[in-house]
Parts: structure tokens; sequence; C-alpha cells
């Protein structure tokens, strides 16, 4: 923007100025929202931006209809939702921990989670594989040695490989370093003294938890919660190679699949799905905003 | 009352409490203060039972409570930093300890109301915290401390993050409210005013060892040694390197190397020879005119607070404060002649310690 010399005005045409260009990196920005907002309640969509000729709710209709739409969803909510919540509470032990604990071990642990975290999954995803093969063989070689009747709903709910139980894991694995440093900060910002006064007023350990520390790391836990939600809901790449029976499919592969069709690109089911896709992102987004603002503009507040 | 018996403490091989004795009585204001690191706060987090005592005896009102956990000791404490909890209320914070023992809620509330009555916060009950000012904040701490009862509350530095106007008013609010509450205090400071001012009793630390303990007016004009007599007292004490020698059965002289030369009569005839140290308050110093004092010396700087003013005298390496009347026209620069008071005179041995009965005139 057009920075106006100390004590003098900006005049009428540099607001102007200033104004257009950012309108028009503002509009640039917003173009595929736009689109995506648009073709999904377009009847005759198109790859090109246009107004509706016909509004219609048809094309997430048919996400939920000729699609398995609400299988998708419900996969992807379970196993993201999931990994957030094991997150959550891993990273705030862990954290915890890791804040009050004077461990040698403390900063080297701290730089090689980290580490973890800046490796490219892509870089790993044949190791990690192999691995969660391994082990899934041999859980199933148990899982069909005692109930071999009901093998693959089991597999399909605890099985490393194509199960809920494997994604669930290796998303929480990806999550949890970002996660625990935030909440390390986090607890590392919150004096002693509110435990120690607690303990004082005679609060067992589980009431020091639940009623001091808990609310007093609500902001943090939070955020770390929404970083890894929005983080794990737009992972692609491990729920790709995971999982394979059409019944475990979550929305990105559903909204990939559906892009990959030969005969037929329907753009306002593509747009459909990906609305649906953008929505939990948001809503969570929404319900933590207050908590992010907390967390990175100075903590709790005595 | 409550009694700590040859109490130590180390972290690692560091020993930072060392054989402490005190006993602090029944319904008595004491102050335990030292420089920072002297080991005063740990002291007071042994008593509150958040730090382990290594050797020695806590004993609460004739119990001995070393392995007792904080709670059950029936001791309150209020934070340096107040440790209030900012997701509850000021009446919240304040029933918190009723509410962990399931206290039935019109209990609670009738209690809070009676401790917020008394210090005056029943129009903020229903605050956070984060709304509060700090005085307020202090007396919510106090009120969370306060209505548990105590046999003993414990204060860590609770006043150093006021300003000083309110500190002043702090420290007469809380001297009104032990007197009602008739609760036995001790309270850790780093400041010698605020022990002089509040304390029925003075315990001065030094890196983990009691100094002296007494009252307030006591370590001022008896202190046990140099560290004792230069820390009580604002201005500071001057001390200056003399060597002493004996001109009669009870008359010594004194001459230290900055030029001051001083008789004292009536003197102990057991008092050593030697080297020594020299302790004189800066109201026990006096302008005299030229060439009649005990000590000349060149003004270096004038501090004037109206009522009184403060001469700084001689070398910056080896300062001397004189206290004198307010309304003086002395100027820097100026040469002044200072006469002793020789009743006001402390002699310490060259490790410190108080040569005793000081001489007196």
């Amino acid at each position: 923007m057009a920075v106006p010399a100390p004590g003098t005005k900006p005049t009428r045409r540099q607001d102007l100025l200033a104004y257009a260009t950012l309108s028009l990196i503002s509009i640039f920005c917003a173009v595929p929202f736009f689109w995506v907002l648009l073709t999904s309640f377009d009847g005759n969509a198109q790859l090109f931006l246009h107004w509706p000729d016909q509004w219609t709710l048809n094309n997430d209709l048919k996400v939920f209809t000729h699609e398995d739409g609400f299988r998708w969803v419900f996969n992807s909510l379970f196993t993201v939702g999931t990994a957030t919540v094991l997150v959550m509470v891993l990273a705030g032990l862990g954290g915890y921990a890791l804040s009050r604990s004077r461990a040698w071990w403390k900063l080297p642990f701290l730089y090689s989670i980290l580490l973890i975290r800046v490796l490219p999954a892509t870089a790993l995803i044949v190791p990690l594989y192999k691995i969660l093969l391994t082990l899934n063989n041999f859980e199933g070689n148990i899982v069909r040695a005692i109930i071999p009747a009901f093998y693959t709903p089991i597999m399909h709910s605890i099985g490393f490989i194509d199960g809920y139980l494997g994604l669930i894991l290796v998303l929480t694995t990806g999550q949890l370093p970002l996660a625990l440093w935030i909440m390390k900060t986090f607890f590392d910002g919150l004096p002693r003294d509110y435990e120690e006064a607690a303990l004082m007023d005679g609060a067992t350990m589980v009431q020091r938890i639940r009623r001091v520390l808990i609310p007093l790391a609500l902001p943090g836990l939070a955020a770390a919660g929404l970083f890894a939600f929005m983080s794990a809901w737009g992972d692609f790449l491990l729920p790709l190679i995971l999982l394979s029976s059409p019944e475990l499919q979550t929305l990105p592969l559903g909204l990939f699949r559906a892009f990959l069709r030969i005969n037929e690109i329907d753009y306002g089911l593509l747009a459909a799905l990906a609305f649906i896709y953008l929505l939990p992102a948001v809503v969570a987004f929404g319900f933590a905003r207050r908590f992010l603002v907390q967390t990175f503009a100075g903590g709790v507040k005595g | 009352m409550i009694t700590l018996k040859n109490v130590r403490k180390f972290y690692g091989p560091v020993e930072v409490i060392k054989n402490v004795d005190i006993t602090v009585e029944a319904g008595e204001f004491a102050v335990f203060v030292g420089p920072s690191g002297c080991g005063k706060s740990t002291l007071l987090r042994m008593i509150a039972g958040l730090e382990g005592i290594d050797e020695g005896d806590l004993i609460l009102n004739g119990q001995r409570i070393n392995d007792v956990p904080p709670d059950k000791r029936g001791i309150a404490m209020v934070f340096q930093s107040y440790a209030l909890y900012p997701h509850m209320t000021v009446a919240e914070n304040i029933g918190f300890s009723l509410s962990l023992k399931k206290v039935p809620q019109p209990e609670i509330n009738r209690q809070v109301g009676e401790v917020a009555e008394i210090l005056q916060l029943t129009d903020y009950l229903n605050r956070r915290p984060g709304a509060l000012s700090g005085g307020q904040r202090q007396r919510v701490a106090i009120g969370r401390a306060i209505i548990k009862k105590p046999s003993l509350i414990l204060f860590d530095e609770p006043l150093s993050n006021l300003d000083s106007a309110l500190r002043v008013q702090m420290r007469a609010e809380l001297q009104r409210l032990h007197r009602e509450l008739k609760a036995t205090v001790v309270y850790v400071t780093h400041d010698q005013v605020e022990a002089m001012t509040m304390a029925d009793r003075i315990v001065v630390l030094n890196s983990g060892v009691v100094a002296q303990v007494g009252e307030p007016m006591e370590l001022y004009h008896r202190p046990d040694n140099e560290f004792v007599a230069t820390f009580i007292g604002s201005p500071k004490m001057n001390v200056v390197p003399v060597s002493i020698s004996r001109t009669g059965p009870t008359t010594l002289h004194l001459e230290s190397p900055i030029g001051l030369t001083l008789d004292l009569p009536n003197a102990d005839p057991a008092v050593i020879t030697g080297a020594g140290r020299l302790g004189i308050r800066p109201e026990h110093l006096r302008l005299v005119p030229a060439g009649t004092g005990n000590l000349d010396a060149e003004v270096a700087i004038v501090e004037r607070l109206g009522v009184e003013t403060y001469l700084t005298v001689g070398t910056p390496e080896a300062p001397i404060v004189v206290r004198t009347d307010g309304d003086i026209n002395t100027r820097p620069g100026e040469r002044v002649s200072l006469s002793v008071d020789t009743a006001g005179c402390h002699l310490f041995d060259s490790t410190g310690r108080v040569i005793r009965p000081a001489p007196t005139a």
C-alpha cells in the first residue's frame, strides 16, 4: 500500500490505487473458492467460471445418492477425528512432562521429533508400508486362527493395512511432533504456582489435572488439536497408500477417484465434493479461532 | 507455633539450607529477609511442604510434620505471582479449597461471603482475576489463604508486583489483617523496609544460614555481625577497615586507612586489638567546624530528601554516607569535617563478627 509520509494524509488517488491493487490480489486468491461454491450449485457445471443458469442441489445430492458420500464423510471424520483426539491427549500429557522434566535427553528428543516432522512422508512411505504390512500379516494370522468367520470386518477396523487402526495410528504419529512442541511451549509459559496453589488447597492429582491444568491448557490443546485436524484432514497420500477397500475410502480419495474417471468429468459433482471436503476444516477453524489467537498472542492472561 | 530444628537442604551436592534453627511463636508476624539466593524462599517452601527437608525437624504446634502432605499441614500460602486461576471467578478462586473438600455450595457461599467482607471484595466476587487491579488480586490471593482457617499463613514476597504507593498501603492492610485474624504469619521478602515495618520478629538469612534473629530495633541497634549491620537500615551502615590499639585500660584508639582516627572511651577490657572493622550508621556522623572532627573528606554526592539530606563523602572506593539536616547548604566538591558519635559505633573482627560488648559512651 502507498505509505504516506508521516503527518501527511494520502491523496484520494493514492488511496484508490492502493485499494485497486489490493482488490485485484484478493480476487485472484478468492477465485478458486468462488468457483467451487458456484459450480457446486450449478445444474450445468463447466470447467470455466460462470454464473449458473439454474441453481440446484443435485450435485450435492448426487454425492450422497449416486456415490458413497456418507461412507466417505464418515470414514474421513472418524479416522481424522480419532487421530485428533489421540493427538490432543498424548500431546497434553507428553507436553506437560516435557515441560516440567529436567531430563538430559529432553532437548535432543524434542529436536529429533521435529526432524521426523520435516522429513517428507513420501520418502518414508515404503519402509512404513513394509513395517505395517508385517504387523498386519502377523495380526491377520492371529485373527484368522481365533475367529475366522469375522476376519474381514475385524481387519477393516483394527488392521494396520486397509484398516482404520493403521491409518489412525500413522496420522496420529505424523501430527504428534508439532502438537508436542505446541503443548510443551504452552506449559513452559504456565507457572508452576498454579499447580502448587492447587496442591496447597488440597487438590489430588486427578483434581489438579481436571480442574486446574486442563482449563488452563485449553487454548493450547485447541491449537494443537486444530493443527492436527487440519493437517490430517488434508492428508491424501497416507489414505491412498494404506486403504484399498471401497468401504474404507475417505473424502479426498473419493474426490480423487471421481476426477480420474475416464469416460466423464462431472464438474458439478467434483465441486460439490470439494465443498463438502472444505466444510469441516472451516468449521473447525471457527471453533478454535478464539483459542488460537490466545495461544499465539501471549498465552493465558492471569 | 512453628519450629525448625537443624534443618538442612541439598540441591545435588550444594547445601542451600545449612542447619537452620528458627522458632516462630503463635500469633507472631515473622519476616524472613535476605538477599536473593539466601534460601529464604526455599525455607518457606519447605515449611509449606512444596520442597522436601533433607535433615532436621519441622514442628508445627508440637507435631513433627516433615512428611505430612502440604494440604494436611493446616498451612496456607500466598504466592508471589498470586497464582489465581484465570478461568475461575473471584468467588470460585476463594472457595476452591472448600469445593475440593465437597463442602455444600450454600456453606461455601457463606464462608466466601465472610472472607470477601473482611477483604472488601464483596463487589468483585463474580469477576475473573483478569478484570481486577493488582491490589485486588493480592486480596483475592489472601482470601484464598484465610478461608482455610490455617494456623499458619506463608507469604512469598507478596508485595513485589505492586507499585510503591500500593505497597505502602498493602503493608498497613496486612498488619491490620494479622491483628484481626490473630494468625501466625511467616513472610518472606528481600526488602528490609518491609521487614522492619511489619515484623514482630525478623530472621535475617545469608547463604542458607541464619545470620541473626530478633525484633526489628534489636537488629538495628545490636547487629550480631557485619552482614546484618549493613543489610538492615537504609541508607546502609558505613563500614571501614581499622586497626585497633589500646591506649588505656578502657580506651581504644582506632585508625583507618581512609584517614579516620577515633578514640573509644569505656571500651570493654577484653576487646581484641589488631585488624578490625568499624561500622557507623549515617545518623551517627555529624558535620563539625573544619579540623575538629575525626575525618576530613570531600563531598561527592548530595541527595536532598526534604526532611533530611544525605551526603556521600570520600573516594568512590570507600564512600561514607552522612545524614544531615534537610536545609544544609553543602555542595559537591566542598571539604567537610565529620565527628563520630562513639555511642553508635560497632566493631567487627576480621571475620565480620561483632566485638561485644561494644563500647558505650
